[in-house]
């Protein structure tokens, strides 16, 4: 006790020294903070984000990669005078035999344990008929389209594959959609009513009727308010679709429900020309009637074969599957990616989610300063720890006549230790308080502008990419503002849109990333104790050194060598 | 029985010999002058006996017992109390503190040590404005009376002064002097260096050390130095009665 007593009042009679000994300390500690603060904000964001995400997964076919593998497999045949292109046949039976997965394949994966819901959708095009006409935008008449249908089929034929057609020519072939793929109307079918997610979300509502019935195998659909009102039908109307490739095949469907949509005036959609794509020509319907028409339209089918390539094709009305696994967490995502390869899924087949690379993406800046801010929590340790070593010493050789003095009076080495100790464990407990206080109103400042210079380069990286490009990235077309002008940030607005448009390269779909663009609070308890670790471990390291002096010493000799 | 007993000590500095062959025995009750010229190996004498010094060979025996067996720390912090020369204070502290903290290190308990240490710098003539300044702002007679506080704080059975009168006037001299016999007078031993032939008269034993003359022609060391132990203090034993300067003497200044 008198120890610490004893401590207390040297610090205190050598006021000016310790002071010193103080700024150092603290300076180290509101560095310490900060660095520590943007950890654990970056740490804490990560959690929370992670928490309230809902990963959704889809299966898909790894086209780059089989392509690759094709590529691979063309330099191979090298040799026997292939004079470069693909191997356009070969390619298009790996497309076509493998291109998409099959339902009951999907509801295979689906069995994975860290599946929490699966729901899937399919997507057909029908063509309407008399009193069914699609909204359009466009001047020429639909009926005349799905008339010139098939004889424009060679022109038709990629249509469908929009931005993707540049490089690779007559690669629908193994595609579904061969036949009239200008259609009026996109049919989709719901599996439940969870994968309807625009209803889910809210931006799409039923405005008069009902919704269908979940998984009902009756022939009832909803319908867009601008179609309903463009072609004059009310619930109840019972409305015919035609099979786009035989306009004999009639489908007769029940509207039990009219819906509007507040994000039906998506440019981007209706820039793809077909006016299927128009949101306000979807159709809703349950999966199970869905596949009901397509079974009938399988029976009905007539096969053609194409004259070019010599390959069959049916006229049915064929649906393409998109299933998404609904999984808890981004653990369960890396535990379904396993599971399925389990269950036997392909290498051909990629596991991906939207959700979490829209997640990694938007942590990007705020990882990569934490990264920074732990480099930096290092370097000025270091400096710190070197600079109160010296500085102990000092202390301890300046004070080496009171060493003495205390040992000749027969305190224990240790305990003589221990005081020094303690002096310097005060000085930086202090400086600690008072660097948490001080680092705990500057850390969220300082990491959000800090935070802010790490999206900015982020933004530019991505805008050099675009530029290495020459066009937007795939789904750039709704290139956010912040892209355009980020010089245009008013400075300070630290919780502004900032979206940036870190697309994927070769993502199948595109999407713009919105980046975490501000911490809220920096300081924990966590933070509160690594920095009393951190004042720990500097007096211990220091107090060694100290410690390692005083054993030295001698009393007689310090006594008798006094100056 | 002798409280400290020095048995054939022999100190060695860098070779020389400064000590050879002293044996002594102190007693309770009684107060010990130790005298000698400069350089005769008082100053190493007293580093001995307080346990700060080893000896190159012999044994100090505290009440029977080996010093070099006993905790040192403790024995210097609790069984003998050291009057250094140069004081040795923490000078950034109170006199009061100084005495406090002594009391500390020997851990004393069940006395309030605040009012123990006032009384005993009352007793050495520092009153509670001296005893509250610190000792940097004391002349060098305060600061020897608070060293002699220092020594008594803790009670310790063995008091070892260098030179304890040398910085301080007659009267207080006397005074101190009183102290000291009235320490022995309570059963403890008092050993004092100095070279005061009053100082030495009011002691009850002297002991003369004398100073080691390396031999001219061989480095043997047979001639042993016979300390003389007078009965009573016998001052043609000390040089006469000359003017000491002030302190810090020429000597070392550990004590």
């Amino acid at each position: 006790m008198y120890i610490f007593k004893n401590a207390l009042r040297c610090i205190s009679r050598a006021k000016g020294r310790n002071i010193l000994l103080g700024i150092i300390a603290l300076i180290v500690a509101i560095s310490c903070c900060v660095g520590l603060s943007i950890r654990q904000a970056a740490e804490s964001t990560r959690k929370e984000t992670a928490e309230s995400l809902t990963v959704t997964a889809t299966i898909s076919f790894d086209r780059q990669a089989k392509m690759e593998q094709l590529d691979a497999g063309r330099g191979q045949d090298r040799g026997e005078g292939f004079n470069g292109g693909f191997d356009k046949e070969q390619f298009k039976g790996v497309m076509g035999e493998s291109s998409s997965l099959t339902i009951e394949e999907y509801k295979t994966y689906a069995l994975a344990q860290s599946v929490q819901e699966f729901y899937y959708t399919l997507s057909a095009s029908l063509n309407g008929s008399e009193n069914l006409l699609p909204v359009s935008n466009s001047t020429s008449s639909n009926v005349t389209d799905t008339e010139d249908a098939e004889s424009d089929e060679s022109v038709s034929e990629f249509s469908d594959f929009g931005g993707f057609s540049g490089g690779m020519p007559d690669m629908g072939g193994g595609m579904n959609r061969l036949f009239g793929a200008q259609s009026d109307f996109s049919v989709v079918g719901y599996s439940s009513d969870s994968s309807m997610v625009d209803f889910t979300s809210g931006v799409a509502t039923i405005e008069e009727g009902v919704m269908f019935d979940e998984g009902t195998e009756e022939l009832n659909c909803v319908i867009s308010k601008e179609l309903a009102t463009y072609n004059d039908i009310t619930v109840g109307d019972v409305i015919t679709f035609t099979n786009p490739n035989s306009e004999d095949e009639i489908y007769e469907l029940t509207v039990v429900g009219i819906y509007s949509n507040s994000e039906a005036n998506s440019s981007s959609f209706s820039m793809m020309g077909s006016t299927s794509s128009d949101p306000a020509n979807a159709v809703y319907m349950s999966a199970a009637a869905l596949s009901k028409i397509t079974e009938l339209s399988e029976e009905a089918a007539v096969i053609q074969t194409d004259d070019r390539t010599g390959m069959e094709f049916s006229s049915a009305v064929t649906s393409t599957v998109n299933a998404t696994y609904v999984l808890g967490d981004v653990d369960a995502y890396y535990a379904f990616e396993e599971e399925v390869r389990e269950l036997g899924l392909s290498e051909d087949y990629t596991v991906s989610s939207t959700d979490l690379n829209q997640y990694e993406s938007s942590l990007l800046p705020l990882e990569t300063l934490s990264t920074m801010a732990g480099w930096f929590l290092l370097v000025v340790l270091l400096i710190g720890a070197v600079v109160l070593v010296v500085l102990n010493i000092f202390n301890i050789r300046e004070r080496k006549y009171e060493i003495g003095v205390l040992t000749a009076m027969g305190m224990k080495k240790f305990k003589v230790a221990l005081q020094f100790l303690t002096e310097i464990f005060v000085i930086t407990i202090v400086a600690v308080i008072i660097g948490a206080v001080v680092g705990g109103v500057v850390s969220v400042p300082v990491s959000n502008a800090l935070l802010q210079n790490q999206i900015e380069a982020q933004s530019n990286q991505s805008n050099r990419l675009e530029e290495s490009f020459g066009r937007p990235q795939m789904g750039g077309m709704n290139k956010p503002e912040g892209m355009e002008a980020p010089d245009n940030m008013p400075a300070g607005d630290f919780g502004g849109g900032f979206k940036g448009g870190f697309n994927q390269i070769f993502g199948e779909e595109g999407f713009a990333t919105e980046y975490v663009t501000e911490i809220n609070s920096a300081m924990n308890i966590t933070v509160v104790f690594q920095l009393l670790g951190i004042a720990v471990l500097l007096t211990l390291i220091a107090g060694a050194a100290s410690m390692l002096f005083i054993m030295s010493y001698d009393p007689l000799k310090i006594l008798a060598n006094r100056d | 029985m002798s409280i400290l007993e020095l048995k054939n000590i022999c100190f060695s500095y860098d070779e020389k010999p400064v000590l050879q062959d002293v044996s002594y025995s102190f007693e309770q009750g009684r107060m010990y002058c130790i005298t000698g010229k400069s350089g005769a190996g008082k100053t190493t004498l007293l580093s001995v006996l307080s346990g700060l010094a080893a000896p190159t060979s012999g044994k100090i025996l505290y009440e029977g017992e080996d010093i070099e067996k006993l905790d040192k720390y403790k024995f210097r912090s609790k069984y003998i109390g050291v009057i250094f020369q140069s004081f040795n204070l923490i000078t950034k502290f109170t006199s009061l503190e100084n005495v406090v903290l002594s009391m500390d290190i020997a851990g004393v308990k069940g006395v309030n040590k605040k009012e123990k240490a006032l009384e005993l710098l009352e007793s050495v003539g520092l009153d509670d404005d001296e005893a509250n300044r610190r000792v940097l702002l004391l002349s060098g007679g305060q600061q020897q009376r608070v060293a002699i506080a220092r020594a008594l704080s803790y009670d310790p059975q063995i008091i070892l002064a260098d030179e304890p009168t040398g910085n301080l006037d007659e009267e207080t001299q006397d005074e101190i002097m009183a102290i000291f016999r009235e320490l022995t007078l309570q059963g403890k031993c008092v050993i004092l260096v100095s070279h005061s032939p009053k100082v030495a008269s009011m002691c009850d034993e002297c002991y003369d050390l004398k100073r080691i003359v390396p031999q001219k022609r061989s480095a043997r060391l047979t001639q042993k130095p016979q300390p003389k132990v007078q009965p009573k203090a016998q001052p043609a034993q000390t040089p006469p009665k000359k003017s000491y300067p002030d302190y810090p003497q020429g000597e070392s200044t550990i004590f």
